[in-house]
């Protein structure tokens, strides 16, 4: 075995050896330490699998089962980031859950548990080159993370986990049956059994896919996972699990694992295009949806009175962006991946504020929540801070992405697509930022509970939102390399 | 023509169509076991070349065991904590049902009509079963209110992409099955756990009455 798939069976093994130790905590305590200690270990060995492939060819292990090129390595990254995050963001969270007698020694073994369990399974997505596997991948966070919505068992949770359970399992087998049906387009290629489904190979033989069967896989796929990445009209299930989801939850929801789904549809778009052809079909259709998301997201947000929904549909809004960008194809792929990095960046932040400030005012109602610079006065910054990046104030990296996303519109003469665009973000940014406004400096009507911020809550805030910042003004160069070459394999040029 | 697969094929439209029709919930659990006992004999009946394999028993015994007895076994302990028989409003009557089901069936037979032939299926009948299957889970989720009905139609959806794997994809290699069929598993655990917390949370499992959260 090389260094390299020690590594990369590391980033799968190690949350799995976590869950298992997670139900062995004697202490919510021990948990919260366990989880952060799994999540960084995990982090260093993902960091040294994208290390290794960041300028050199795809590794491969397993007989050609786990596979990391350089899409795959970005949205580890990504991934790691989201989790990284979250982890340290979590025991100033449930800190103040314990104390007020909301989270048992029970729930919070359940709770790392799940967590070990969400990443060993969005990383399978990642590390699969087996499209079924990865399929398998995406089924296994859909039932893991069902329970972390209901860790605080209400009857508006178990709702919302039902509606989350019942459409995205259906979502999901959609998707299987196109994984299926991409299986069938590879039929008469005449590919030994074990490597039908191997995306490296259908990648190689893309251009002799079955057009017909691979157009029909297609719909099923971007209908399946489209469901799971909260892509409008499949988007129902979103606002109400993330918004009855603890805040740290919510955060892993927005912050990756949509991401994790349309990083599927990635994998699927070079091979729809050269079975086409390169007519253009798949991009079109992936950029229709992420339209009508922006559309829908925008005329939602208009009218949400509640903190967490507003910020689930406006992640509704940034998939579609994603998508929008993934259409327009060329610069647009890459824009749309460096608003993937952006927005795992600020929407966390968003989420982790409306936790800590729903704990302290005991809602999540943007009325109630007002003047909550003055209550709180450090998550108050970080809410206000974190809605200016998510609707893309400059210099914040969100506009540059969306910027970059324009140019690629118009550069293709995608003048309706522009436009829609520009309309639909408009919208988005009077809406949320009316909001954002009154609630940092509107009059109080409720007396919120104490502020306790630690200092790992300020080192998060200011390091994500600096992060934003910087990126907003300088592309670094490993950056922008690794960019260009995940796009390419998007875009089917590489 | 293979009569043994198109007879399998035949089980599995009539006990959909049945679904569409039975009002009881407990008949509805046994027509889908049924169905799951029906469709697990298929990879036996499929792989004709050189005799069953081992990992062809193993497949068909999981299937067997997993959709024809564990997950009905589940559906009926649900039933029995819920404490409820019959749908009592679903959202389409079930003469009309019954319409939708013919509808679908043409419409399955018209969708595989229009696909290139699978090379070396060895039914004709398989792709349009399979689809009006898919369309017939997607129908009972979105018309009935029963939690239990809802899952029942999942595992309808879950059978048809089944049938799909197994009879036009037969190269498919054993390890994605077998991890299918466990995430099948998984899938109906998880909702058997969910509507008993429903359940206790609720005194009921109508999911129509699910509407707390809206806009």
């Amino acid at each position: 075995m090389t260094p390299v798939s020690i590594l990369l069976w590391s980033v799968l093994l190690l949350p799995l050896t976590g869950a298992a130790l997670g139900m062995l905590c004697p202490s919510v305590r021990a948990v919260m330490a366990l989880v952060r200690a799994g999540v960084l270990l995990t982090a260093a060995a993902a960091a040294g699998c994208i290390w290794a492939v960041h300028a050199g060819p795809a590794v491969e292990t397993a007989w050609e089962w786990l596979r990391l090129d350089a899409l795959s390595a970005y949205h580890l990254g990504v991934m790691m980031l989201v989790f990284t995050l979250s982890s340290l963001y979590l025991p100033g969270y449930f800190a103040a859950e314990t104390a007020s007698g909301h989270f048992t020694v029970a729930q919070a073994r359940r709770f790392g548990a799940l967590w070990f369990g969400a990443l060993a399974a969005m990383g399978v997505v990642l590390l699969s080159n087996n499209i079924g596997i990865m399929w398998v991948g995406i089924e296994a966070t859909t039932l893991v993370t069902a329970f972390l919505i209901c860790i605080h068992r209400t009857p508006a949770s178990l709702e919302a986990m039902w509606k989350y359970l019942i459409i995205c399992s259906v979502g999901v087998a959609f998707a299987f049956m196109g994984t299926l049906l991409a299986g069938a387009a590879a039929e008469h290629l005449h590919l030994e059994g074990a490597q039908m489904l191997l995306w490296s190979r259908l990648r190689e033989n893309a251009a002799g896919l079955d057009p017909a069967l691979m157009k029909v896989a297609f719909l099923f796929l971007l209908v399946g996972y489209g469901t799971k990445a909260g892509l409008a009209p499949m988007h129902s299930w979103l606002p109400d699990a993330h918004s009855q989801a603890p805040g740290p939850v919510s955060a892993l929801f927005s912050g990756f694992m949509l991401n994790a789904s349309l990083y599927c549809i990635m994998r699927y778009l070079p091979l729809v295009d050269a079975a086409t052809a390169h007519t253009g079909w798949g991009p079109r259709l992936v950029l229709l949806l992420g339209l009508v998301s922006i559309g829908v997201a925008a005329v939602f947000i208009l009218f949400q009175t509640d903190l967490k929904r507003l910020l689930a549909y406006s992640s509704v809004e940034h998939m579609g962006i994603i998508a929008v960008g993934l259409g327009l194809g060329g610069p647009g792929i890459l824009a749309a991946l460096f608003h993937t990095l952006n927005h795992a960046l600020c929407k966390p932040m968003a989420f982790f504020a409306a936790g800590r400030l729903g704990q302290m005012y005991g809602t999540h109602d943007t009325a109630r929540l007002s003047g909550c610079l003055r209550g709180a006065p450090v998550w108050g910054r970080a809410l206000f801070g974190s809605l200016l990046a998510v609707i893309g104030v400059a210099p914040f990296a969100v506009f540059m992405s969306e910027f970059m996303i324009l140019r690629a519109a118009a550069r293709n003469g995608a003048w309706w697509t522009l436009g829609i665009f520009l309309a639909g973000l408009a919208v988005v940014f009077i809406g949320v930022l009316r909001q954002a406004v009154n609630m940092a400096w509107g009059e109080p009507v409720a007396v919120p509970k104490e502020e306790r911020a630690g200092t790992m809550d300020r080192v998060l805030i200011v390091g994500a939102l600096g992060a934003l910042l910087v990126l907003g003004v300088w592309f670094p160069e490993v950056l922008s390399g690794m960019l260009d070459r995940a796009s390419n394999i998007v875009e089917g040029t590489q | 023509m293979n009569l043994p697969i198109d007879s399998v094929m035949l089980v599995l439209v009539v006990t959909n169509l049945l679904l569409l029709g039975l009002s009881q919930l407990r008949s509805c659990v046994h027509a889908v076991a049924v169905q799951g006992f029906a469709l697990g004999l298929l990879p036996l009946l499929v792989r004709q070349s050189g005799g069953p394999t081992v990992w062809t028993l193993l497949v068909v015994l999981v299937t067997i065991g997993l959709k024809g007895v564990v997950f009905p076994k589940l559906l009926q302990e649900a039933l029995r904590d819920a404490d409820v028989r019959r749908e009592k409003r679903p959202h389409v009557g079930y003469t009309m049902s019954m319409v939708m089901g013919f509808v679908a069936l043409a419409g399955a037979a018209w969708l595989s009509s229009r696909l290139p032939a699978f090379s070396g299926s060895p039914s004709t009948l398989a792709a349009p079963v399979s689809f009006f299957m898919i369309f017939v889970g997607l129908f009972i989720i979105l018309s009935r209110n029963h939690a239990v009905n809802q899952i029942v139609g999942y595992l309808v959806l879950e059978n048809g992409i089944y049938v799909f794997g197994v009879v036009l994809l037969h190269e498919l290699p054993l390890l994605v099955e077998m991890g299918v069929l466990l995430d099948a598993f998984a899938a109906v655990f998880v909702m058997g756990v969910a509507v008993y917390h429903i359940n206790s949370e609720f005194d009921h499992v109508d999911v129509d009455q699910l509407d707390k959260l809206k806009g």
